[in-house]
């Protein structure tokens, strides 16, 4: 049993805590016994040599005095009794020795004189001289020797103590089977249980308690701990079933989303092939309505002119007139598939991105007009600096249409005036043209913008109605807004943007724009010069 | 103008008559000859089919083309001519009611010395096809006329 293993068992170090606390004790209580026994042995086998020869001494005084050996050596006899004493002598007075005694079968073995008084111990026994007195005289000195076997009684006595200790651990080695069901089994039943849980995990498990003690207390403890454990261990695995579940939800969620993502990308796709189609079947239309629809119409006018070429002044004046309107109102037409056309095609062209300067640009136009409309005589401002990020060509297309218009609705007007300018609103520009023509009821602005559509006669102010809303395709293909706000009799304000509004709730249509920007009271061209920041002109 | 040949390439009768008429008007050719499709210009060009007994040294002076054609298309037509000895250097003016950007890009790329729109208007139609004659028979040098195959 080597020192380590004894370390490592709990029951061994008990039992070796046992065994020597009952060694050390026992030798400690044997060698103390043993201490007092020899010392009372020493002190008996001394009290018992001097009494012995002090009274055998006394007794044989007179037998000195007298010189009567004989007495004396019978008295010495008297030893006999004493199977402790081996040899006695008396020496007279002279020191010559008077009488001697020796048990029978050992040497006498005497010293030649007497020595002092006292006891000494040599080799096994007990040695003592003693003066005899007599009338306060030296009589002589008694001398006897005992057996003292004190070493044999030391170790008699030690093997008895180690007897006794064996026997002790013998018993305590016995015991410890006792002790062990009491003492450790509580200990070890909670160590195996530990063990058990620790290669288990099985925290449901609890310890015996198998006694009231601190071991008890401990198993106590111990179960109140696993009750702990077990509850942590519990939450934790609750918390890591959540935690499973959640990871479990979230994948199923991701699968979800891709599927809806793939879903939706097939979908996209189908959509995007479906717009592809229909924009290819718009196109063909397109083409179509070029060609096909142009070509009956070139027909009759043909043949209608060839009609009134023919007939001539054969042809009533009333069937001239409606040859005529035949021919005005094909050619009508074709300008309109024409327009149409155009305005197709403007939402069909690549946008090119450029920087543009209003300001040059709306001259240009201003001054296209005043040279095809060399009478007419419009007070015209336009701000200074104005650019515009866009396409050139559309950008182009927009103010076109917009200064045509203004200059078209205040042919009626006295003092016309038409004002181009910007504002900054949030951020971004707004563009305004503003004249003082004749405007138009805001109860009609959502048919402003729509093909084809017109507020005015065509004898009053002559057109297509196609402008606005070429203007808003254009303005629509830059992501901006367009809107105006006019009253009859009051002129018209158009406003628009290139970029998407800030607020992505504004709606591009422009149609109900011009709701949000109250009527004001002031005329237009009263002379007030906007300034950049304020609010947007009135009309 | 003398000993002027078109020929015209149209599908619709109509246009085909009022064609023919401003050409009179304009007094710029002195022998039109029409055809119907794609496939039956080629032929008249290249002596073949219901023309098979034409002259085929006399080619047209100009050609009036029109793109939307039945059987071949004018871009067909356009490609067949310009890849061909014979004709590669006869003046064709596609004459179409389209003003597609794409129809005109095309017929360029194909080889058309000219792209014209029809005009809804008859007036602007006649006026249109009498400078077209004016221009290309009259004002424009065409290459000399190839020697007639072997």
């Amino acid at each position: 049993m080597t020192f380590r293993r004894i370390m490592r068992s709990f029951r061994l170090k008990l039992l070796m805590v046992m065994l020597s606390t009952t060694a050390v004790a026992l030798l400690l209580a044997g060698s103390a016994l043993l201490y007092i026994d020899m010392r009372d042995y020493h002190g008996v086998a001394v009290r018992d040599i001097q009494t012995q020869i002090a009274l055998i001494g006394r007794a044989s005084a007179p037998a000195l005095q007298f010189g009567d050996p004989q007495v004396a050596a019978e008295n010495l006899t008297l030893l006999d009794i004493r199977p402790s004493f081996e040899a006695a002598a008396i020496y007279n007075s002279r020191g010559q020795i008077f009488a001697t005694y020796v048990r029978h079968g050992l040497e006498g073995d005497f010293p030649r004189f007497p020595g002092n008084e006292g006891v000494w111990m040599e080799g096994g026994n007990m040695f003592a001289f003693h003066r005899i007195l007599f009338e306060d005289q030296i009589a002589g000195t008694i001398y006897a020797r005992i057996a003292y076997p004190i070493n044999e009684r030391l170790l008699q006595g030690a093997g008895v103590i180690g007897l006794i200790i064996l026997a002790a651990l013998v018993l305590a080695t016995l015991m410890s089977g006792w002790l062990q069901r009491f003492l450790i089994k509580p200990v070890v039943g909670i160590s195996t249980t530990a063990r058990r849980i620790v290669s288990n995990r099985d925290y449901s498990l609890r310890a015996e308690k198998l006694s009231d003690d601190e071991v008890g207390d401990l198993a106590d403890s111990f179960n109140a701990m696993l009750a702990e454990i077990e509850a942590r261990a519990g939450e934790l695995e609750r918390f890591n079933r959540d935690l499973q579940n959640e990871v479990a939800e979230r994948r199923r969620v991701e699968a979800e989303v891709w599927r809806l993502n793939r879903e939706l990308d097939s979908r996209v796709r189908k959509r995007t092939r479906e717009l592809e189609q229909a924009n290819a079947e718009l196109e063909a239309f397109a083409y179509s309505v070029s060609h096909d629809l142009r070509a009956p119409l070139r027909s009759i006018d043909g043949y209608g002119e060839a009609l009134a070429e023919e007939l001539g002044e054969e042809l009533p004046d009333d069937a001239g007139r409606y040859l005529d309107k035949i021919r005005t109102s094909t050619r009508r037409m074709g300008q309109l598939i024409e327009e149409l056309l155009n305005l197709s095609r403007l939402s069909r062209a690549q946008m090119r991105y450029d920087t543009v300067d209003l300001s040059a640009m709306a001259g240009e136009i201003i001054n296209e007009q005043q040279q095809r409309d060399p009478e007419r005589k419009v007070h015209v401002v336009i701000w200074g600096g104005m650019t515009a990020k866009g396409d050139p060509h559309l950008i182009r297309v927009v103010m076109v249409n917009l200064l045509s218009n203004a200059w078209k609705f205040t042919a009626h007007t006295e003092k016309p005036t038409i004002e181009v300018g910007n504002l900054e609103e949030e951020g971004r520009s707004v563009y305004f043209v503003r004249d003082n023509g004749v405007g138009f009821d805001m109860a009609y602005s959502d048919k402003l913008f729509g093909v084809f559509q017109r507020l005015h006669g065509q004898n009053e102010f002559p057109g297509i109605g196609i402008g606005l809303a070429t203007v808003q395709r254009v303005i629509r293909r830059h992501g901006g807004r367009v809107w105006a706000n006019a009253a009859p009799g009051r002129g018209a304000v158009f406003y628009f943007t290139l970029r998407p509004d800030s607020a992505s709730n504004a709606g591009d249509d422009g149609t109900d724009g011009g709701m949000e920007h109250e009527h004001g009271d002031s005329m237009p061209g009263s002379g007030d010069e906007p300034q950049a920041g304020r609010k947007l002109p009135p009309v | 103008m003398p000993d002027k040949l078109i020929l015209l390439v149209e599908d619709n009768e109509e246009d085909e008559e009022l064609a023919l008429r401003a050409l009179r008007r304009a007094q710029i050719a002195d022998r039109i000859e029409v055809a119907r499709d794609g496939k039956e210009a080629l032929e008249y060009l290249f002596c073949e089919g219901v023309w098979r007994d034409r002259d085929g040294s006399r080619q047209p002076d100009l050609i009036l083309l029109d793109l939307k054609l039945p059987k071949l298309n004018g871009i067909d037509v356009l490609r067949r001519l310009r890849a061909d000895e014979r004709t590669r250097r006869i003046p064709v003016v596609v004459f179409s009611s389209s003003s597609e950007d794409e129809d005109i890009t095309r017929s360029y790329c194909s080889g058309a010395n000219s792209f014209v729109s029809k005009p809804v208007s008859f007036s602007c139609f006649a006026k249109t096809i009498g400078e077209l004659g004016e221009y290309w028979l009259s004002v424009n040098h065409s290459p000399s006329r190839p020697s007639p195959p072997a």
